[in-house]
């Protein structure tokens, strides 16, 4: 139960400061998306995890956060996808599954708006650039770490 | 015409160490892991947020740098006391991000404090950096 004195907020220096408690439990309902992210998650169900109302948790989480509840759940799930699709060899549509989308279609259309290609495009490019560096890792590294003579100079 | 930073290097004293902070604790993600049979690791890194800034996590301590023994020495004794100050960490919420990565193990210098140009605590990479972790005003 969300006590009131917890609450009270602190202006100093034109910043806004919340108690302790708030923060413990915010910090707890971001650890919960970042565990269960792959998961089917609503707002009420992460509000929970903060012990507080969906409204308040949104506009806690979005204050201290600078980005929404839903859009942090994104990102998270598109950074995982990322990985996956540059790491692993899974299909497309299981990596949408695994990621927490329940539509391929409304997956590759956000992965394109965020990542600016379509997942199939990201990781022909991702493998690419990973065999290019494991093949030729002089490809990848800039010459001078490499060069005995600049360090002694 | 130089237009931008692409590339700014962290020397730490553990590659792996360095990888489990930045990459597993902080949520940064590798751009470049590539190694070469020498042992050089070129190890790449890039925050959440500023994905064409890499961060280069390099050992100085081995020898395929190139450092001859008397530098290693000295990037020794610094790396082991942690006396390297790296940068500034912006976050949203000092606070918030303090609470998180000390129930993550990470150890702080300093704890979130008012100044007066933000909120400020000072962390530690265990590989042998600080950094401010300060939310601007």
């Amino acid at each position: 139960m969300i006590s009131g004195c917890s609450e009270v907020y602190v202006f100093n220096f034109n910043m806004t400061t919340l108690s302790p408690d708030i923060y413990e439990r915010l910090v707890n309902a971001k650890v919960f998306i970042d565990d269960h992210f792959e998961e089917s998650l609503h707002l009420a169900t992460i509000s929970l995890r903060a012990n507080m109302s969906v409204f308040h948790f949104h506009r806690l989480f979005t204050k201290v956060y600078r980005i929404t509840p839903h859009q942090y759940l994104t990102k998270k799930r598109l950074g995982k996808a990322r990985q996956l699709l540059s790491t692993g060899s899974l299909n497309i549509s299981v990596v949408c599954t695994d990621i927490g989308f329940e539509s391929h279609g409304s997956f590759s259309t956000l992965f394109k708006k965020y990542q600016g290609l379509s997942p199939q495009s990201y990781r022909d490019n991702a493998l690419q650039k990973q065999q290019r560096a494991t093949a030729n890792p002089l490809q990848v590294i800039p010459n001078c770490f490499l060069t005995p003579e600049i360090s002694k100079k | 015409m130089i237009t931008r930073l692409s590339h700014a290097t962290l020397f730490v004293n553990d590659q792996d160490k360095a990888y489990d902070f930045y990459v597993t604790k902080l949520g940064f993600q590798v751009k470049t892991d590539a190694s070469l049979p020498n042992g050089f690791r070129w190890l790449t890194v890039t925050a959440p947020e500023q994905p064409d800034l890499e961060i280069s996590l390099l050992s100085p301590l081995t020898g395929e740098m190139g450092y001859d023994e008397e530098t290693r020495n000295a990037f020794t004794v610094l790396l082991e006391k942690g006396a390297l100050g790296a940068g500034v960490l912006y976050t949203p919420d000092c606070r918030a991000s303090y609470e998180e990565l000390k129930a993550k193990g990470v150890v702080f210098k300093s704890e979130p404090k008012e100044q007066f140009y933000g909120i400020e605590a000072v962390i530690t990479d265990g590989c042998g950096n600080w950094f401010s972790m300060t939310q601007t005003k």
